[in-house]
């Protein structure tokens, strides 16, 4: 229940182990962001960012460390901001973490959680660790993840790979698709891009889930118009790099499969997509 | 007229424009600092001793990488002499770095500029190096020229933190620039305080970020020692040098065409759009001196 979420200041760790508090914590929301991460924020608001609690730990002789919890709103929104620095599969920490020398990231319930400490030592490294722990047990609960990856075929799955977005910018993610929102997305949107790999198979699966069908509709007009205009809604496309793609709508939801190997993959992932979407238990995704 | 929007499609059907990638462009007016031939030059110099063991600078490096490459970029017969070519005794000068705590201008660069530019006869009483604060500060209020000077690195917005970005302090409110990635940092260029003031940009590639995450969109495993710089008059030509350099990394290191994300559409748009430079590689004539081991263009 939303009164049993603790509130984010309340989140910071103590200091302890010779580790201390010097600097001031810092607080922001949605109107003061940019003053902490001038040219970083929007990625943080396109989540539905709330409010960001920051706590610097020092100690000498080891580089400081860096806690910034951040509130997004809503558990789906704190994977989804999380998923964009996911190399691998890992949850050591909350509900995913990923960790590379000098940086911590993960996420739980509705809470992003990244400690930065560089250059890293066995110290900083072990109280970060610490900090972490002790973060992920003030979150009681656990939150859930965006309905629709519910929608993607778990076969050839780079798991790592899956993305949750509401703005058009990170469509391009691994593949440059266009410089402009060609596909309409906005905050009202749920976006979802996976790549698959199987031997030399590949592709990459963009679910696009808008708030009705007609505005699935108007996207998909102005997809094929301007990407895909070959298409006749026979099956998929091959393009003048020899890769396939083809885009397929189902009430709100645009399915399309991209820089795909050949167009047996980019059939079978529509197909089973079709299939997902249209199980019982998926049916309250669609509108 | 409307810009003209890009997808992927187009770059496939345009065999000239794929050869150019993800970023870079079409219909190119003449660069505003485009030499004889059409072309802007931009020197990549590399010295493998440039760092030492914990990737601090060495000095006496890095000023003869510095000499090195503005002598090449102006054809002048020595270092003194090219300087003069940028500066004049009575110019009040700025030299715009970069503050960012993971990443800044190396204080070694600095000095090396401020002693260069004083070598050409300026008094050190009209030089100021900052970041942020220029809009307070009584040289940069009243500089007749700049000297602009940052590392490369991968952005949260504006896909790379370019030279061209490094101007964002100039303006009383930089995130009124943010919008759509960044798409319009070289009007910044164009504004009274800036425009047609800029000598030499230098964008250092010592140790450049090419890959960002987090909130402070830094990890020690995204940095790299590529032990170089890139200098040129053209921003926009050393920007689109330092991204093609950045996004080879990117595929080395992921395995895959990676592209910057958000992409760093600003650098062509500093071409196409606001006609600053040149962003097109076929219109860069690139001198590429020193140490050529994992060169990456």
């Amino acid at each position: 229940m939303e009164n049993q979420q603790p509130d984010v200041t309340g989140l910071l760790p103590a200091p302890a182990g010779g580790w201390q508090a010097e600097l001031p914590d810092q607080f922001f929301d949605r109107h003061n962001l940019y003053d902490y991460i001038d040219g970083g924020a929007e990625l943080y608001l396109s989540y539905g960012f709330a409010a960001l609690a920051n706590r610097t730990y020092s100690r000498p002789g080891q580089p400081d460390i860096i806690l910034d919890i951040f509130d997004m709103g809503d558990s789906r929104n704190a994977f989804g901001v999380f998923s964009h620095a996911r190399e691998t599969i890992d949850t050591t920490f909350g509900q995913g973490s990923q960790y590379n020398p000098g940086l911590l990231l993960f996420w739980k319930d509705r809470y992003f959680i990244s400690l930065l400490g560089s250059p890293v030592t066995n110290e900083s490294q072990k109280f970060m660790f610490a900090l972490a722990r002790e973060i992920e047990k003030s979150i009681p609960q656990t939150g859930e993840l965006p309905a629709l990856l519910s929608l993607l075929p778990q076969q050839s799955l780079v798991k790592e790979s899956v993305k949750f977005f509401h703005h058009y910018i990170w469509l391009n993610t691994y593949h440059f698709i266009a410089d402009h929102n060609l596909l309409h997305i906005n905050e009202k949107t749920d976006a979802v891009l996976a790549k698959y790999a199987d031997g030399a198979g590949r592709a990459l699966l963009l679910l696009l889930n808008y708030r009705d069908a007609q505005t699935a509709d108007s996207a998909r007009t102005d997809f094929i118009r301007e990407y895909l205009p070959e298409y006749s809604g026979n099956g998929a496309v091959q393009l003048e790099d020899s890769t396939w793609a083809d885009c397929r709508q189902r009430g709100s939801l645009l399915i399309i499969v991209l820089n795909a190997s050949g167009a047996g993959i980019t059939g079978g992932l529509i197909r089973e997509v079709r299939q997902k979407a249209e199980a019982p238990q998926n049916q309250q995704i669609l509108k | 007229m409307k810009d003209k929007l890009f997808t992927r499609r187009e770059f496939l059907k345009d065999s000239s424009a794929a050869a150019v990638g993800t970023a870079l462009y079409l219909n190119l007016p003449d660069a505003l600092f485009a030499a004889a031939d059409g072309k802007s030059r931009v020197v990549l110099i590399r010295d493998e001793n440039v760092l030492d063991e914990k990737n601090r600078v060495r000095y006496e490096v890095i000023r003869d990488m510095l000499d090195t490459a503005v002598v090449r970029l102006l054809d002048a017969p020595d270092a003194a002499a090219a300087w003069k070519k940028l500066v004049r005794p009575d110019d009040v000068v700025g030299i715009k770095t970069n503050s960012w705590n993971y990443l800044p201008t190396p204080a070694e660069l600095e000095r090396c500029i401020s002693e260069r530019v004083q070598g050409a006869g300026v008094p050190e009483k009209n030089i100021s190096i900052r970041d942020r604060g220029v809009l307070s500060d009584p040289i940069f209020k009243s500089a007749t020229a700049l000297i602009n000077t940052r590392p490369m690195r991968a952005h949260h917005w504006a896909g790379v933190g370019t030279l061209l970005k490094n101007y964002i302090l100039f303006v009383p409110r930089p995130s009124d620039y943010h919008p759509d990635s960044c798409a319009d940092l070289a009007s910044i260029w164009k504004m009274p305080l800036v425009k047609g003031k800029t000598r030499l940009n230098i964008l250092v590639m010592l140790t450049p970020l090419f890959h960002g995450v987090g909130p402070h969109n830094y990890s020690p495993q995204y940095v790299w020692a590529y032990k170089g710089l890139l200098a040129g008059i053209d921003p926009v030509a050393v920007d689109s040098v330092g991204l093609r350099i950045i996004q080879a990394k990117r595929k080395a290191f992921f395995g895959d065409d990676r592209p910057l994300n958000p992409p760093a559409k600003h650098i062509a748009l500093a071409d196409t759009r606001h006609h600053l430079g040149t962003a097109d590689p076929a219109r860069i004539e690139l001198i590429k001196l020193g140490w050529q081991e994992d060169l990456l263009i």
